[in-house]
């Protein structure tokens, strides 16, 4: 009976891909040391694409860069194929083509600021002349609008801060927004100051960040800011210290500060 | 021993020498060393990224892609001409173990991509040394900070990848042990590629799972296969500001691979012994 089993070609193949499963299996617990040890080191720095990126890509030809490389490339051909859907005003495909390039190649700060201003300034205003028009909307569906196609724009700042979290550009372009698309004095102030804290951040944060605290009417902290971070623009430019100097002054006299108390310039 | 070292040797030897002779490779060699060469001008479309970082991208993908297309079908067309024009059955009737053949063509596949691996290492290396001196030259101080590379590591990265390679190399060899023709194989062994290239993926689910016979399906086939984002190493070798990979980490990834090399070649000839030629 046992030889007959074995005669058997079925039964034959049957052992064979046992034998060959169970061998594997066995080489996979010798490696997992090796492999658990490895990838934590390898893990958090290298580019992954999760299932949801190898669903997106299959059915447009990528998957062969994901495969195999050339991410930079294919990533910027797929931003120029985004361009194309961005002059087209088509904002479901946008919003793939943005997941899509900023995950084939999540390193250009470049991918998420501007994806982030199509989705925060373009789309908001191809969504209204859809709608019939700046005048045929109210204030508070405009706004409604605003906010929404803000939110995804932030969602996707924020993504990009995972990837890049030394960088003052993307905090930055959160708090613009706010500021110039939403009108949000206190959350843009919010996000300046945390862009101010970066070694990259451009001279004029630290004076939008005061600025939007005086339009909040906070006087007192905008003058406090100013005063305390003015001697550390000891090697800024002529032009940013003479600034930083001005709004001090133009602090002092908003605030009644008497002559002999105002600030005086060290530099 | 020392006679079957000999014997591997010699069909090492001739593997080799057959495969360089092959235009395909030559062929393949020509367009990789091509396309590094013009990541220069394929840069023009570059939105962004760091000169370098985009030629490092582009010199490592076409080692990659081109290195892998080249292990399965060298392994596989050289296996399946042995057996085809019945040069395997005189061989194998001389006093050459079963065993011997296959380490023999093994060993001397892997040595012409040691050879392509080190051929693109070099273009890669000398294109990046000439745009970096450029840059150097043109913007002084300025894009030293951004410009400069491990140059020795980019052959570490290569070492890696030709390890890889090995590993590509051994389950096509397996796939080889079983098959009768050599598109099945050729297809096939793609397709483990590409598993092993997703492999992870496959752990990512299963501890999402709930526990039943999907989770084990899927848990298996994490099991069964290698997981080839190990060797995903280039930017943490290469670049100045990525974090960098210990000794200790190369040292593992190359014992993970060789771990799957052993136990590849080990079932390939546990099949191979038991074919018919």
């Amino acid at each position: 009976m046992f030889s007959l089993c074995n005669s058997c070609p079925i039964v034959s193949k049957i052992r064979t891909v046992i034998i060959v499963t169970a061998l594997l299996i066995c080489t996979a617990f010798l490696s997992q040391p090796l492999e658990t040890r490895v990838w934590q080191e390898v893990d958090s720095q290298q580019w992954r694409g999760t299932i949801k990126v190898v669903e997106d890509t299959l059915g447009q030809g990528l998957t062969v860069g994901i495969l195999g490389g050339f991410r930079a490339i294919l990533a910027d051909l797929a931003w120029l194929q985004l361009s194309t859907v961005w002059a087209n005003e088509d904002r479901v495909k946008l919003s793939a083509m943005i997941r899509l390039v900023t995950t084939l190649d999540p390193r250009p700060e470049f991918f998420w600021i501007n994806a982030a201003r199509m989705v925060a300034y373009d789309v908001p205003a191809w969504r209204i002349r859809k709608s019939g028009g700046y005048n045929a909307l109210s204030d508070i569906q405009k706004s409604a609008i605003d906010e929404e196609q803000a939110s995804q724009a932030f969602e996707i700042l924020k993504r990009g801060i995972n990837f890049h979290p030394n960088t003052a550009r993307l905090p930055m372009e959160i708090g613009q927004i706010y500021m110039n698309r939403l009108q949000n004095d206190a959350l843009a102030a919010k996000w300046f100051y945390e862009a101010s804290k970066f070694p990259d951040a451009p001279e004029f944060v630290v004076r939008i960040y005061a600025e939007l605290l005086r339009r909040q009417g906070k006087l007192v902290e905008a003058y406090k800011y100013l005063t305390q971070i003015y001697p550390s623009l000891i090697n800024a430019s002529d032009y940013q210290q003479s600034l930083v100097l001005e709004r001090i002054q133009m602090l002092e006299i908003d605030l009644n500060i008497m002559k002999e108390n105002r600030f005086q310039a060290t530099y | 021993m020392i006679a079957s070292l000999q014997r591997i040797r010699l069909i090492a030897a001739n593997t080799f020498l057959e495969a360089v002779r092959q235009k395909f490779f030559s062929a393949l060699l020509l367009i990789s060393v091509g396309l590094i060469f013009s990541a220069s001008f394929f840069q023009q479309f570059d939105f962004g990224t760091n000169e370098l970082k985009f030629i490092i991208d582009f010199g490592f993908g076409a080692i990659f892609f081109f290195g892998s297309i080249l292990a399965i079908a060298v392994m596989a067309q050289l296996f399946f001409n042995e057996i085809d024009s019945r040069t395997a059955l005189t061989l194998l009737s001389k006093p050459v173990h079963r065993s011997e053949f296959l380490i023999g063509k093994f060993v001397g596949t892997q040595f012409l991509l040691l050879i392509f691996v080190f051929v693109l290492s070099l273009v890669l290396v000398a294109i990046l040394f000439w745009r970096e001196s450029i840059l150097l030259s043109r913007f002084g101080n300025e894009a030293r900070l951004d410009a400069l590379l491990h140059y020795y590591d980019i052959f570490i990265f290569a070492g890696v990848q030709w390890v890889r390679f090995c590993v590509i190399g051994a389950f096509t060899l397996l796939i080889c042990s079983f098959a009768k023709t050599y598109v099945y194989t050729l297809v096939t062994s793609l397709f483990v590629l590409i598993v092993c290239q997703l492999q992870y993926i496959a752990h990512e689910m299963y501890a999402q799972m709930d526990i039943g016979p999907v989770r084990l399906l899927v848990q298996l086939v994490s099991w069964t296969f290698p997981n080839f984002q190990l060797f995903n190493v280039g930017d943490q070798l290469v670049l100045v500001g990525s974090s960098s990979l210990s000794n200790a980490a190369i040292i593992h990834i190359i014992g993970y691979g060789c771990i799957y090399v052993i136990t590849y070649i080990f079932l390939a000839y546990n099949n191979f012994r038991r074919r018919e030629i």
